[in-house]
């Protein structure tokens, strides 16, 4: 009986190490186990192969408005767009002076009136001859500076009337050095004057063979016919210069380009869906963009709406680490 | 010197009644004057550190602005961690401080530091400024402001917001700040054409100092007239647009050349980083109303709520101001669950009583101890600034069955010894002597549940935060029931409880009649048991291993997660998207949203607003849900079929991640910024580019080890930028220095703030910059022409390369390092020999360039720190429970006897779980230690009988037999109380029910068992754990007694 006791006890003992060794464990184990369960997860679960193509119903295009079109050729018009200045026509320009120094004794013309050639413009008395003589204008145009005030006594150092022929003005147009190789003589210009001043176009007759010194700008000149009178000078512009056009076998709208993982891509449309196609972009204008490889005429592309499908495709990534 | 103490209590009785009702009456006010939350703040301890620098991109931001900072706060005491993101125009700093430190101290010293930080900080780069004083449970009420009439701009209805509105909100004690989102703020726009700087031959530096120059008042003193003061001022700010126009920038022969002759001059829209739409079809202007730190949810709310009553009535005529999410609705739903649970307990415990005590009067005497002790517990909330919540007050609604226990205790012997006692014994005596007999074990059981909590007062963290409320209430409110039992119940049942002859019932040691039904069966039963020990060892031991075998297929999770009641449909969008497309895409979400009935409107922020409470980039928006009542709803309810309707709706929206979460959760998972995954590689170092080619390659290595699953390397790239590359050899060409090129860079593209105009208090920055079309292309910005000092004007593009380039999205460091982090889940194994797999994997094919650094962190961490320190406070816990037992009982047996209830309750808890499909949760593993504590006294409760019966001479089989059947009464009792205290957390659907749940689940599992296995297994086994009938024995027994 004594022994049995014993025995008994020390099975107790035995059990005892056992059951506080479980709830020990049992207790420990929560905290472990219950790391597990991060349901956290939406959205990565379906990344598991990377897909490299988009699938989008018609409703889809249309809520999100991806367009697609045709691959095709396209005129592209590279131009520059510069700064310049009306400047009266250098060749159309007479500074009339008097041909004896002497007293003004009539003024006939003010800034501004218009002369035909031979026009009588002021009567001044000479000094040596002490007779009147009239000064005449050399061609046809506008006075459009005088110097000359009843009384004055005036030389022939001294520039008495400007008269200008302002039914051509010059547009001089600053060309900055990087872009003189690409401007010539004969490229058709677009100016414009701003301020609601209709715009005129006209063709480049002459770019300087100099540099000016202190500005490092050439000049190119555009004669613009002024018959109305709107190009007055000392106006200044800013000149579209098409440098050059170009007829491209294959083009896009610069919406259709999209940046992804690091390559320049076009979304085709493919049997399996939308698909990112690398491209070499090569000449481009203002709205459009040669494709010179991985496009060819007549397929299908997404020209409007491609950020949404690139969006989708990098999808996986952007969860990042501090959106949860 | 206890049994003085009750002594002096029964013989005060006034006193003690009085000491009573005062204690009741101070918990009642304490418990007027309680803040009330939803939820504890998980929030960490944290000062944040806001600098707005708009326009600069992620690598300036961190080299100028958030490492001047973040060096600053190196070294304050009291900092764990500095963490930092240098987002595109905002650098946020988040100095994160022990739970400990005041948050009024940190923030005095981050904003000693800051005054060091804003010298290193270059002129014109922001100005850091600390966040508002709040945590993530701050956010308690979002409005929009709605325009009935539709004639009120953007820009107006924001100008309504900011200078209206949050003017008068702030004036609220216990807001700490309003912050408005969407719309326009407005802004005096001067919009400079580039070709009439050429034309009149003036730069941008001297427009902008022109600007500078003709805006401002100034005071010239006083001057003396006829013995009166007269001050002088002298007016000259410019008042709007017509001021603006006029101002003279140069003088040409004596024509003046005005502003309006270079620029267009009118109000426009600052630029934002963030909107608000709503309902898929226009935007709306918001505010968020941002609650001071300690202050009470409830008050501040209600406070909030009439101010706008009274903000709606001096609106403009058909504007109104539209709360579209309150914590106030949480609050009260959060409360509602666990007073419910706490009034419903107390039924179920009263009617108990009724049925076990056989009696009006006891049931009246056991029954006071609720109220005594709740309030009790209240009142020392208030005093140690808890908070009510679901959490404290749920500790309250769980320890409803325990709080009776003790009394119920004394009571019952109270009751049999007055039964017994002789017609001409004195109450008191009687009364006094049984309370004395009790008193001793009331307390040792008592103190050993309080004990077994004080693992949960060490838990750190989210959990720490979450489930330390709880652990302090029981503890507080067993404390009550402690005092309740030893000092007042024997007053009250002196006063209540009648004397054994004039009892109906009569007879001496009658039980009630419920007791005698059970005893029946319950006899035989025991009997058996007693007779073969060993299949009742078998019994348990199979038990053990049922549990044994369920605990692994139990699943797990961390916390439950609380409902809030409130669903945000969260958007992650292309980190490269553009604010428009990212309001498109937005508004696109919404109306599908809106095409499920139950949703009534969609509210959604995209980026952020006022710089505090948010720091999302405009790639992420947050949709909160409106949805009808739900008498409206096609489905039967529930916030989880609502979310399960939208995840159906929305499917799959291409380009964007759609999560589902809620306010509260969102802003603290915000504020914690750690890694969700259970694992995370961090590789620190200097180079961005590196570190990514770094991560990839960890990324691939940690991907191949067995266990590895979501792998994922945190996305740092992936915003656009057009850099301009200065060209040093063009500049020099032309004598231009390189600030001169970037001050017209940055005022031309980015604009120039050049003073404010002042409309009354309102103020609205002046923004000079160029016209939107000589700016708003590369190839615009290209055309951008820098005069050099020459006199020559060249194109940007001549002095300076421009490329397209991918670049950071944010710079996050920690520690004053960068660091990339991949993120990782461990399945199937455990993540200790995984870490250590990897880490060798890593350390043999990753050569990693000198100076750079990997780590391991992520929630394992904190979960290997949890378990070293539980590991240590389990055992001392249990040694501590051992010491109190071996003091109760002074026997090493009798203590062993009674630790067997442990193992044993663990089971039905186990079992509960699984039946009910729940998953071991920390919650889960609350109930696991308020089971020890329940089950521990049963045991006592048992045993200190047992050991009576036995020194009263009475065999031990018999008195094995004879002791269950006796005790069965209090067992029972005890175990029930606690059960159906616990019944309606249950059976609750309440908002945060599926926090308390699992613990009821674990608790009410657990107690069937243990009272199963305390009735039969301990009588079964006393025999192997009774102090041996001897002398030696007998003679312990009397001294201690």
């Amino acid at each position: 009986m004594k022994n049995s006791s014993i025995r008994f006890q020390l099975n107790c003992k035995l059990f005892e190490l056992l059951i506080m060794t479980v709830a020990f464990l049992a207790i420990l184990a929560h905290p472990v186990l219950a790391q597990e369960g991060d349901d956290d997860h939406d959205g990565h679960g379906h990344g598991e192969e990377q897909k490299d193509w988009v699938r989008l119903d018609q409703d889809e295009m249309r809520e999100f408005g991806v367009v697609v079109s045709e691959a095709g050729s396209a005129v592209l018009e590279q131009t520059l767009e510069l700064p310049g200045e009306i400047r009266a026509d250098d060749n159309a320009l007479a500074h009339i002076v008097p041909r004896f120094s002497g007293i003004v004794t009539e003024v006939r013309a003010q800034v501004g009136d218009r002369v035909v050639a031979r026009d009588i413009l002021a009567v001044i008395e000479s000094d040596e001859s002490l007779s009147p003589y009239e000064m005449k204008t050399l061609i046809s145009g506008t006075v459009i500076d005088k110097h000359i005030t009843l009384g004055e006594a005036v030389s022939r150092e001294h520039a008495g009337f400007i008269i200008a022929d302002l039914s051509n003005v010059w547009a001089d147009i600053t060309v900055y050095q990087r872009d003189l190789t690409r401007v010539s003589d004969g490229q058709r210009v677009t100016i414009d004057g701003g301020d609601h001043l209709p715009g005129a176009s006209g063709r480049i007759s002459y770019v300087a063979p100099i540099v000016n010194e202190k500005t490092r700008t050439a000049l190119a000149r555009v004669v613009l016919p002024n018959d109305s009178g709107v190009w007055r000078p000392g106006t200044f512009i800013t000149a579209q210069v098409v440098v050059d056009r170009l007829d491209v076998p294959v083009a896009v709208p610069r919406t259709a380009l999209q940046m992804f993982q690091g390559h320049d891509v076009v979304f085709v449309q493919t049997d399996e869906g939308f698909a990112p196609r690398p491209v070499v972009v090569g000449r481009a204008d203002r709205n459009h963009l040669e494709i010179v490889s991985g496009l060819a005429p007549g397929e299908f592309y997404v020209s409007q709406g491609g950020f949404t499908l690139k969006a989708e495709l990098g999808k996986e990534s952007f969860g990042g680490g501090h959106d949860h | 010197m206890l049994e003085r103490l009750m002594e002096f209590s029964l013989g005060n009785r006034l006193l003690v009644i009085v000491v009573a009702l005062l204690v009741m009456g101070a918990g009642y006010f304490a418990y007027t004057r309680l803040p009330v939350d939803a939820f504890p703040d998980v929030s960490p301890n944290l000062v944040q550190v806001f600098t707005v620098t708009e326009g600069l991109a992620p690598e300036e931001i961190e080299k100028y602005v958030t490492f001047p900072v973040e060096a600053a706060m190196t070294g304050l005491p009291g900092v764990e961690k500095v963490r930092s993101i240098s987002n595109f125009g905002l650098s946020v700093v988040n100095v994160y401080f022990q739970d400990s430190l005041d948050i009024y101290f940190a923030r005095q010293i981050v904003g000693e530091r800051l005054q060091e930080a804003r010298e290193q900080i270059p002129e014109g780069f922001g100005d850091p400024e600390m966040g508002p004083i709040s945590t993530g449970m701050g956010l308690v009420l979002f409005y929009f402001l709605d325009d009935t009439t539709g004639e009120y701009s953007l820009e107006e209805m924001r100008t309504i917001q900011d200078w209206l509105v949050k003017f008068h909100l702030q004036t609220v004690p216990g807001v700490t700040e309003v912050l408005g989102i969407g719309g326009h703020e407005k802004q005096f726009h001067i919009e400079i054409r580039p070709e009439q700087l050429l034309r009149y031959d003036v730069t941008l530096d001297e427009v902008i100092d022109r600007v500078r120059s003709n805006n401002l008042n100034v005071g010239a003193q006083f001057i003396e007239k006829n013995a009166e003061e007269f001050v002088v001022r002298s007016v000259g700010l410019a008042t709007g647009t017509e001021d603006l126009r006029s101002i003279v920038i140069k003088t040409e022969d004596g024509t003046p050349i005005f502003l309006s002759d270079l620029a267009e001059i009118g109000t426009g829209a600052a630029v934002r980083r963030g909107l608000q739409t709503r309902n898929g079809v226009g935007e709306v202007v918001s505010g968020q109303v941002v609650k001071l730190f300690g202050t009470n949810s409830s008050t501040v709310i209600s406070d909030v709520e009439s101010k706008l009553e009274e903000i709606n009535r001096i609106l403009p005529e058909g504007v109104r101001i539209v709360p579209y999410y309150q914590q106030k609705d949480l609050v009260e739903a959060a409360v509602r669950t666990v007073t419910n649970a706490l009034l419903q307990g107390i039924v179920l415990v009263a009617v108990v009583l009724l049925i076990f005590m056989g009696g009006l009067r006891p049931s009246v005497v056991v029954a006071l101890s609720l109220p005594f002790s709740v309030l009790f517990a209240v009142l020392l909330m208030e005093r140690f600034g808890l908070s009510a919540n679901l959490m404290s007050l749920g500790g309250l609604a769980i320890a409803i069955g325990m709080m009776v226990d003790g009394t119920i205790v004394m009571v019952e012997n109270v009751d049999r010894r007055l039964r017994l006692a002789g017609r001409d014994e004195s109450r008191l005596r009687v009364i006094s002597q049984a309370c004395g007999e009790v008193g001793r074990p009331i307390l040792f059981a008592i103190s050993i549940i309080i004990l077994v909590f004080v693992p949960l007062f060490t838990l750190q963290g989210v959990e720490g935060k979450t489930f330390r409320p709880l652990a302090y209430t029981v503890a507080m409110a067993m404390l009550g029931s402690l005092v309740f039992a030893l000092f007042l119940a024997p007053t009250f049942s002196s006063l209540l409880m009648r004397s054994g002859r004039k009892s109906r019932e009569g007879g001496a040691g009658e039980e009630p009649r419920i007791v005698r039904w059970l005893q029946v069966p319950y006899r035989p039963v025991v009997g058996f048991f007693v007779r073969r020990r060993w299949t009742a060892a078998v019994l348990a031991a199979a038990l053990l291993v049922v549990g044994a075998m369920i605990v692994p297929r139990l699943g797990s999770e961390f916390t439950p997660k609380l409902r809030e009641g409130t669903i945000v449909v969260r958007l992650t969008m292309a980190p490269s998207i553009s604010l428009s497309e990212s309001q498109r895409t937005t508004r696109i979400v919404e109306r599908r949203l809106l095409a499920i009935p139950e949703i009534r409107e969609v509210i959604s922020r995209i980026g952020r607003g006022e710089v505090g409470a948010h720091t999302d980039p405009i790639n992420s928006a947050e949709m909160y849900v409106l949805l009808a009542p739900e008498s409206e709803w096609r489905i039967s309810g529930g916030q989880e079929e609502i979310e399960d309707l939208i995840r159906e709706e929305l499917g799959n929206v291409p380009g964007v991640l759609v999560n589902l979460t809620q306010p509260i959760e969102m802003t603290v998972d915000e504020l914690l910024e750690g890694v969700r995954a259970e694992l995370a590689v961090k590789i620190f170092g200097d180079d961005l580019d590196v570190l990514m080619v770094q991560a990839a390659n960890v990324a691939a290595i940690v991907g191949q080890v067995p266990g590895a699953a979501d792998v994922q390397v945190d996305q740092v790239s992936g915003t656009p930028q057009l850099l301009l590359r200065i060209d040093r050899k063009a500049i020099a060409r032309y004598g231009i220095n390189v600030d001169e090129v970037q001050e017209v860079i940055r005022a031309a593209i980015g604009g120039e703030v050049a003073g404010q105009i002042y409309e009354g208090i309102r103020r609205f920055d002046i923004l000079v910059r160029y016209v939107p079309d000589a700016r708003s292309t590369a190839e615009d910005i290209r055309h951008v022409l820098i005069t050099a000092p020459g006199g020559a004007r060249v194109p940007l593009d001549q002095l300076a390369s421009i490329e397209e380039i991918i670049g950071p999205r944010q710079i996050t460091r920690e520690d004053n390092q960068r660091f990339v982090s991949i993120q990782c889940n461990v399945v199937g194994r455990d993540i200790g020999s995984f870490v250590a797999e990897a880490q060798d994997a890593i350390d043999d094919s990753v050569d990693l360039p000198p100076g750079y650094l990997v780590t391991w962190g992520g929630q394992f961490r904190l979960q290997q720190e949890a378990n070293r320190r539980l590991a240590v406070v389990v055992p001392v816990t249990l040694l501590f429970v051992f010491l109190l037992l071996f003091g109760s009982f002074g026997s090493i047996r009798n203590s062993l006897l009674i630790l067997l209830n442990i193992p044993l309750a663990l089971v039905g808890g186990v079992v509960g779980l699984w039946l009910t499909g729940q998953n071991l949760s920390v919650p889960a593993s609350v109930g696991f230690i308020a089971l020890f504590g329940i089950a521990l006294e049963n045991g006592m409760v048992l045993v200190t009988y047992l050991n009576q019966l036995l020194r009263d001479g009475v065999p031990l089989a018999e008195a094995s037999i004879q002791g269950a059947c006796q005790r069965l009464r209090p067992v029972l009792m005890t175990a029930t109380t606690t059960a159906l205290g616990l019944f309606p957390l249950l059976f609750s659907h309440g908002t945060g029910s599926e926090v308390q749940r699992p613990l009821a689940t674990v608790v009410v599992g657990g107690l069937f068992t243990s009272t199963l296995l305390t009735l039969l297994v301990i009588p079964a086994f006393y025999p192997w754990f009774a102090v041996k009938t001897g002398q030696e024995s007998r003679t312990v027994m009397e001294n201690r007694s």
